[in-house]
């Protein structure tokens, strides 16, 4: 039996149970629990949503521990990055944002909070128009209402545009959405559950819906909050680059994945290739809570851009999306794009074979990816003592941050903002 | 579960020099195509069109000293830094594109940027990648590969993604098999440990030449004169634009010029050149290159002629820019339209502006800036910001001019523009305007006549 790709990470979850602060009271995630692959939604049939500040760490895949902040549903344990959030278009959603964090630790969220919602208009906070806060000096205190250390706000706002938006902290914004109280709304179109905005050429196959909400972390700062220490903005200097709070090769484990228990997204996309049988795109919805574009690269294909922020790329009837190889998403962007994956040259190896002979085995250095034989479906020998996550002879193709730079974790090559995308043979592995 | 198969070619057990005497005698034109462009399974490949190695090297940069890193003090006379990069050894390695001799006196000759490549669209192709080593760090036994960033629907074999597919040891060669069915411009580099081996310079551009340009369009757009057409057609068409010359989406141009942006960090060459390792995340370029070279250095003659085995020949009275072969001065009359093929491989994002006259993207990422409906989307700017991994196609046309008139195309990221000290560098160059009908047509991208 081949070894299943998820054993790649077990090194890396080893070392985060050793890492990892004990929290003994915390329920983990149960594993299964959530789909392996794809968006992971929290719906609410009222569409109210109970949020409570938390705290706890995250690990990273160069081993280290960071300290976070975010939000979870009233009763839930801390997770990063804060949940999703879907609701359907025209809903009336309301989110009560408690300043309640459960955790005892001193760097616990102990200071007033709030959130904004970039993309929604008239957002209330308890009823009325959620706008800047002022001390009495005229300074400003917050972007909307705040939630004090033990008490609720509840905004509410009807979400009428489909599309991807997010949803963060308004106050002290340089150490709340750092610290991570940000999260992704998705609000789906009247259209249906598998468009991403009301036109028919938004549409996507069902289960083939991605998020890529990226971030990035100045450990020292995160250190600071721990230690209740001030922090001089003026020395930030990212480290880390998240995908859905997870850095590679933890981006590619499942959903829910047992050994990254408070972050529970991952970011593998799964498909198989576009035929007349599987016509359908799948959905990427990228977003940023970083400090600069971001300029992610899928390998393998262009995507189709067809929403930015919210908006459909459309002007009436006419189509303005456009194919990319580079998706710059920018801080606080989003960015809905459509992609897929075409066996465009059909190689087999007995009608159509490659028309180049390969070097041979002992002339290449082989991936842990690769299944030893160049052709979708097929496995190959592989050279003795060669690690191998294949599974069927299924391809991968790797979707990264080209600024390079950033696909390290603070001196740690080969991670960061790196996740792959899994290519089944028609019909998937059997 | 698939059983491992084996290829009926795997089969042949032919080595690669057995193919490259193969490839060597079949002629392009032979190659039989099905009807949906898939070469016939019985036809050989296409003989590699360009040959690239894998090495190290050492380049000239013009800057203010920056002990220890820069100058780095291993350098050879008149070289200032050490790069990782492919050398051509397409002339090295002669007709059948063996690994000889010739190429092998390339170890340590890394040019920067990597060559020019161009290809037609829908006609296959084949780059042949051998690694040379490390002549500086023998220690480091790195594999190479080509990615050649944006093409479609790859398969991982040949899209040198190390961890999905192969990559190419030390004293190894492989062929990397292309059909490419998009015109527009891409870029290529090594994804082998790509932060550091990208970063060193193992980088370059390469672009699909549109299948319009031999037939011209419908809409009376005329066939292009790289294509034989008549003297007054465009030179080329940047996509199957399919409208007519005088159409607003026309593509169409008569010089094209390569505009390949990348960064020097001083601190990690320098590492790379005495068994250090930089943290990558205290990334802080110093100098920022134009097609491998910081201004005014961007302006002085192209190389990249070979000698009789095959090694770069300097451009006049620059021995120094030996492995810099490329010039970024262009030159063009009133009336011309001009392609500008940017693409950026640094890592950080760039503003790339010209002075004094309109440049209209028409494509980006190798695609035509136009809707599925083919709604218009292209636009006119001064300024292209262009991130870490994306390209832009801009046509400018030279204004009209009574005598030579000179326009600035520079990065406005003003601090970047200083050579990592004081004075004007970085990624910088000049366009030259000459009256209507004084220079002669250009006949190779990237060249001045």
């Amino acid at each position: 039996m081949r070894k299943h790709i998820i054993r790649l990470l077990l090194p890396t979850a080893l070392l985060a149970a050793l890492a990892a602060l004990p929290s003994p009271s915390r329920p983990a995630m149960a594993a299964g629990s959530l789909p392996d692959k794809g968006l992971v939604c929290i719906t609410s049939p009222t569409n109210t949503f109970n949020l409570t500040t938390n705290s706890g760490s995250i690990s990273t895949s160069d081993g280290n521990t960071i300290w976070m902040w975010g939000m979870s549903i009233v009763g839930q344990p801390f997770q990063h990055p804060s949940p999703n959030l879907c609701v359907n278009e025209g809903a009336t959603v309301t989110i009560a944002l408690s300043n309640t964090d459960p955790n005892a630790a001193v760097g616990r969220v102990n200071e007033p909070v709030s959130l904004i919602f970039p993309g929604q208009t008239e957002v209330l906070a308890d009823g009325q128009p959620s706008q800047p806060t002022f001390d009495g000096a005229g300074a400003m205190t917050s972007l909307a209402p705040m939630a004090a250390v033990g008490g609720t706000v509840s905004y509410s706002f009807v979400a009428d545009k489909p599309g991807t938006y997010l949803y963060e902290s308004g106050t002290a914004q340089s150490k709340q959405v750092q610290m991570g109280l940000f999260g992704a709304l998705i609000v789906r179109p009247s259209a249906g559950s598998t468009f991403v905005y009301n036109r028919a050429d938004s549409q996507f196959k069902l289960g083939e819906e991605y998020i890529a909400l990226l971030s990035e972390i100045d450990p020292a700062q995160h250190q600071a909050v721990e230690l209740n220490q001030p922090f001089d903005y003026s020395t930030y200097h990212a480290r880390y680059w998240l995908i859905n709070g997870r850095t590679f090769p933890d981006t590619i484990a499942p959903n829910g994945a047992s050994w990254l228990p408070d972050q529970p997204y991952g970011a593998l996309a799964h498909i198989e290739p576009y035929s007349a049988a599987n016509p359908l795109p799948a959905a990427l919805r990228y977003l940023s809570v970083g400090t600069e574009d971001y300029p992610f690269h899928p390998h393998g294909n262009h995507e189709r851009v067809i929403g930015r922020d919210g908006n459909p790329l459309a002007d009436g009837t006419a189509d303005l999306s456009y194919e990319r190889f580079s998706i710059p998403v920018g801080p606080g962007q989003t960015w809905d794009a459509l992609f897929n994956w075409s066996d465009a040259e059909s190689y087999n190896s007995i009608s159509n074979p490659l028309p180049v002979t390969l070097p041979n085995q002992g002339n290449t250095t082989y991936g842990q990816y690769y299944s030893g034989n160049p052709y979708l479906g097929n496995r190959g020998t592989l050279p003795t003592g060669q690690e191998s996550y294949n599974q069927c002879g299924e391809y991968y193709h790797i979707a990264h941050n080209h600024a390079l730079n950033q696909i390290t974790n603070w001196g740690t090559t080969m991670s960061g903002q790196i996740t792959y995308v899994r290519i089944d043979p028609p019909g998937g592995c059997h | 579960m698939g059983r491992p198969q084996i290829s009926r070619r795997a089969m042949l057990k032919l080595t690669l020099g057995g193919v490259a005497a193969v490839a060597g005698t079949g002629a392009l034109s032979t190659l039989t195509r099905r009807g949906d462009g898939i070469l016939d399974a019985a036809a050989p490949p296409p003989p590699p069109k360009y040959f690239l190695a894998g090495t190290d090297g050492w380049i000239s940069l013009p800057g203010t000293p920056l002990p220890p890193y820069y100058p780095d003090t291993l350098a050879p006379s008149g070289k200032s830094t050490y790069v990782f990069g492919f050398a051509d050894a397409t002339a090295a390695g002669g007709a059948t594109r063996l690994v000889n001799t010739n190429v092998r006196a390339l170890k340590n000759k890394a040019q920067a940027m990597a060559p020019i490549m161009y290809f037609e669209e829908n006609v296959p192709a084949v780059i042949r990648m051998t690694n040379l080593g490390l002549q500086q760090r023998p220690d480091l036994v790195d594999s190479h590969t080509i990615h050649w960033h944006g093409f479609r629907n790859q398969i991982p074999m040949f899209d040198g993604e190390p961890t999905s597919s192969v990559a190419v040891p030390v004293s190894r060669v492989m062929d990397y098999y292309y059909l490419p069915r998009q015109a527009g411009t891409y870029m290529y580099h090594c994804h082998f440990e790509d932060t550091e081996h990208v970063h060193m310079g193992m980088t370059g551009i390469v672009f699909v030449l549109a299948a319009q340009n031999k037939t011209g369009n419908g809409a009376g757009a005329p066939i292009a004169r790289s294509n034989g057409g008549a003297a007054l057609a465009p030179l080329g068409y940047a996509y199957n634009d399919g409208v007519a010359l005088n159409d607003p989406r026309s593509t169409a141009y008569d010089r094209e010029f390569v505009m390949f942006l990348s960064e020097v960090w001083n601190e990690s060459h320098w590492d790379d050149a005495h068994i250090q390792l930089p943290d990558w995340t205290d990334y802080k370029p110093d100098f920022y290159l134009l097609n491998g070279r910081s201004y005014p250095d961007t302006l002085a003659p192209a190389g990249g002629t070979f000698d009789a085995v095959g090694q770069l020949v300097p451009p006049a009275g620059r021995p120094d820019l030996v492995s810099q072969p490329y010039s970024s001065l262009i030159k063009c009359n009133s009336g011309e339209r001009v392609l500008l093929r940017f693409a950026n491989l640094g890592y950080t994002k760039q503003s790339m502006t010209l002075g004094g006259i309109q440049l209209k993207v028409v494509g980006q990422d190798a695609i035509q800036l136009k809707g599925r409906d083919g709604t218009d989307i292209s636009f006119a700017t001064n300024t292209i910001s262009i991130g870490p991994g994306e390209s832009y196609d801009a046509i400018f046309t030279a204004p009209t001019v009574s005598v030579e008139t000179t326009f600035l195309l520079y990065n406005r990221n003003y601090d970047r523009l200083s050579n990592g000290g004081t004075g004007a560098g970085g990624q910088m160059t000049e366009i030259h305007v000459f009256p209507a009908g004084t220079i002669a047509a250009q006949t190779a991208p990237h060249t001045n006549p």
